[in-house]
């Protein structure tokens, strides 16, 4: 059975690696086999340098991979997929047997055979301690792999289970934002970490000891000082542990086999008055009714909010911690003003794939006379509806928050026309750059899908400088005015700002409109999600 | 207005009325309400519609038929302009589709099969908001959504959002976004895919009343039993090819269509071999 399924994802492994793909394939396979080489070189060289020191980092370096495999599939959607436990439920088989069967064919693939390329380091430290030790590690090696492999499974299972309401969709938006943010304060344990494994604290090697993930090198260090009681300790507490996360995994495959993934209990679109009043503001008008319909989207599709809550965190969290990262603390109060800049910045970059976002729907655009003009401008307008207020309020309120009462004119002179270069790029890059994203069926926010792949990423990134370049009459008004000490020239980069800003905005706008009038079946064709 | 002429008879012998005469960019009196012309498209090296020829009168209701993968629905996306030819001509009401498409495409209401809609709108709100990128005023819209949601009974369904309709209830809500506008030529692909027969008989008497009209209805299908009835006119299509063309008595000759079909595309029916451990 696991011998079947391992061959089965290698073959679906192999089916889906074809051109570009394999290039980014073989590139991140590079990146993830030097990780666990310089993983299993560390743990070696601990070990080298004495018994303690080796346990010690053979216990922080399980520990970070394990995290990796946590925080691994929620950033990047969803975890491994490549064999689904739907495909395998008619099967005569008990949930325990196929979680174990997923759990062996879970050590095909890139990811997991860093990962033990990174554990073997343990054996290869023990080599360095006798005959004994090495076996130990041998022994306890696998089991330490399962607990990883094991653990991030149960999470990312009982995540996917918990987000099957809708209640539970808007956790998990949180979460995914909350986990792309986190290699912020990652940095900065690891940062305070390092230190202190040089100085081997003994309070921190104990704590990693103790965790399920240094029980293996516990094991290897006691059979070395001939402590027996910590290596039978440590392999009955693994394989108890083991069995049940293997166990809970079950449960969840079970769940997750016999209920059904969409929401529970439909998505009803909540009949109160403010809609009726919004949707009475708006004109009834073609581009009317695209800002309506985009408005309602951007607050129903759990997708779509994802992305923007997440920039504006990522907009908001840059700066802070970039404050709390650095020297003095005058680096906060630098950046800070300008966090609605950054606001902006993200927000455009996260929703570039507008027509991704809705699939295959542009079709009605396209069989639309004259709708291609309504769609481009209701897509503008609701955006800038969105995230105006947002970044306009953070401008307004961020510098006073701080004092920096300098900042007000620099930052309300760039924003409108990062604002409007912000509403024109958008539509740009979702109408050049489209790329597919999965169907969306009660799916998983996580789940970004396909890579937007080398080309359409590197254009997203120009299009930031290009933000800065719409920018730069107000920002020659400011540096100006700073020089020359007069105020009414900084002051007058605002509305240079709003007038560039909007001029961007429909020009870009109506190259969009044009393109979308001229090309409306290419991108139909290139939003079809191609499995 | 009195359909004109059932001209298109003689399509498979290769004579294409109508077609010789220059009118283009404004709809005609006398042309047919849909006219594919050497349609030709490929895939990477595969060819998907090669050399299509397809007139469908005003007024009628027109059949497309063929096997999975003989390029229904290709040649369908390219009638209607969501898919570019490699090369050929369409005409809608004698308006080219890719020389004036504004024109073209207020002429017609299109059903494509298993593309995305708005999901995340109510069927009411899809209904508003397609009305409204038609160009249409809010007051009109507002009462042919009632009556649509009303005939096709959707109306229980208020509040569901489209994501959570059943396949019938979604085909339905399609059928109510070509229909909104009060086009005169439907295009509708398998619209009676996964549909259970309640909603299969809502919206086959909607397309027939459509049809007495003088409205004229082409849909793909691969169910013969259904395009024998419903359907006066049927094209069979095999291999990106159109191979019969004309009314249905004609196509059919003295077989049932399913007969003459699988006769038309050179199909064996399998499934008599071999299997031979199914049964002990």
């Amino acid at each position: 059975m696991v011998g079947v399924l391992i061959r089965m994802k290698l073959r679906v492994l192999s089916h889906s690696l074809g051109g570009a793909r394999a290039a980014s394939f073989a590139v991140g396979a590079l990146v993830g086999l030097a990780a666990g080489a310089l993983s299993l070189f560390f743990v070696a060289a601990g070990f080298h340098q004495g018994l303690s020191l080796g346990t010690t980092i053979a216990s922080a370096m399980f520990l970070l991979w394990t995290i990796g495999w946590l925080i691994g599939p929620i950033i990047m959607g969803g975890g491994d997929e490549t064999l689904r436990p739907e495909n395998f439920a008619l099967l005569p088989l008990s949930p325990t047997k196929l979680a174990f069967g997923l759990l062996g064919a879970s050590i095909a693939g890139v990811p997991p055979v860093a990962t033990v390329i990174a554990f073997v380091g343990l054996v290869v430290g023990a080599a360095l301690l006798g005959p004994l030790p090495v076996i130990v590690a041998v022994i306890t090696v696998l089991p330490a792999l399962a607990f990883t492999v094991l653990l991030s499974r149960v999470v990312i299972s009982l995540i996917g289970a918990v987000l099957g309401s809708r209640r539970g969709k808007d956790l998990g938006v949180l979460l995914a934002a909350l986990a792309g943010l986190s290699y912020l304060p990652l940095r900065y344990v690891a940062t305070a970490l390092v230190p202190v494994l040089l100085e081997n604290n003994p309070g921190l090697g104990d704590t990693l000891r103790w965790l399920p993930t240094g029980w293996a090198p516990s094991a290897v260090e006691g059979a070395a000082s001939g402590n027996w009681l910590v290596v039978i300790g440590a392999v009955l507490g693994l394989a108890v542990v083991d069995g049940g996360l293997l166990y809970a995994w079950a449960r969840l495959l079970q769940y997750r086999l016999t209920t059904p993934q969409t929401n529970v209990g439909p998505a009803k679109a909540r009949k109160n008055k403010a809609v009726g009043v919004r949707r009475g503001l708006l004109p009834a008008t073609p581009t009317g009714a695209v800002l309506g319909k985009e408005l309602r989207l951007w607050w129903r599709d759990a997708r779509r909010r994802a992305m923007l809550l997440t920039s504006m965190l990522i907009g908001i969290f840059i700066p802070v911690f970039s404050a709390a990262g650095g020297r003095s603390g005058t680096g906060g109060a630098v950046m800070l003003p300008f966090a609605a800049l950054w606001i902006v910045g993200f927000s455009m970059l996260q929703v570039s794939n507008l027509y991704g976002f809705d699939g295959t729907s542009v079709w009605q655009t396209i069989v639309t006379p004259g709708a291609a003009r309504a769609d481009v401008r209701g897509r503008q307008w609701a955006w800038g509806l969105i995230v105006g207020p947002i970044a306009i309020l953070a401008a307004l309120v961020l510098p006073a928050v701080v004092g920096a009462w300098w900042t007000y004119p620099w930052v309300l002179g760039v924003l409108p026309a990062i604002l409007g270069g912000g509403a024109g790029f958008m539509l740009l890059l979702s109408v050049y750059w489209a790329f597919p994203m999965p169907v969306q069926r009660g799916g998983n926010p996580f789940n970004s899908g396909n890579r937007p792949g080398c080309t359409r990423g590197l254009v997203r990134l120009a299009s930031m400088v290009f933000l800065l370049v719409i920018a730069l009459p107000s920002l020659a008004l400011l540096i100006f005015g700073q020089v020359e000490k007069l105020p009414v020239l900084s002051w007058l980069a605002v509305p240079v700002g709003v007038l560039t800003g909007a001029a961007t905005a429909w020009w870009l706008g109506r190259l969009a409109e044009h393109r979308l009038l001229d090309r409306g079946p290419e991108l139909l064709a290139q939003v079809k999600a191609s499995s | 207005m009195v359909p004109s002429g059932r001209e298109g008879y003689e399509l498979d012998t290769g004579g294409l009325p109508g077609y010789g005469q220059q009118y283009g960019a404004q709809p005609s009196e006398q042309a047919p309400a849909l006219q594919m012309y050497g349609l030709r498209k490929t895939f990477g090296t595969t060819v998907a519609v090669d050399d299509v020829q397809l007139v469908v009168p005003r007024g009628s209701f027109f059949g497309l038929v063929g096997p999975n993968g003989a390029g229904k629905t290709t040649s369908l996306s390219m009638a209607v302009g969501l898919l570019r030819p490699d090369a050929g001509m369409v005409r809608i009401f004698g308006v080219d589709v890719w020389e004036s498409p504004e024109r073209a495409k207020a002429l017609v209401g299109v059903l494509p099969d298993g593309m995305a809609l708005p999901e995340r709108l109510t069927g009411r709100e899809l209904l508003t908001y397609t009305g409204l990128l038609r160009g249409l005023d809010a007051a009109t819209v507002a009462d042919r959504a009632n009556e649509l949601l009303g005939v096709l009974e959707l109306t229980n369904a208020e509040r569901t959002l489209v994501i959570d309709y059943s396949a019938g209830m979604r085909k339905k809500i399609g059928l109510a976004t070509a229909l909104l506008h009060a086009p005169k030529l439907l295009v509708l692909d398998e619209p009676f895919e996964a549909v259970d027969p309640v909603s299969a008989s809502t919206i086959r008497t909607i397309l027939q009343r459509f049809v007495a009209s003088g409205g004229a209805v082409v849909l793909s299908s691969h169910v013969m039993d259904l395009v024998e009835k419903l359907c006066d006119h049927v094209a069979v299509i095999t291999q990106g090819r159109v191979v019969a063309s004309g009314p249905v008595a004609q196509v059919r000759g003295d077989q049932t269509l399913e007969q003459a079909f699988v006769h038309l595309v050179g199909g064996r029916t399998g499934g008599g071999e071999g299997l031979s451990w199914l049964a002990s």
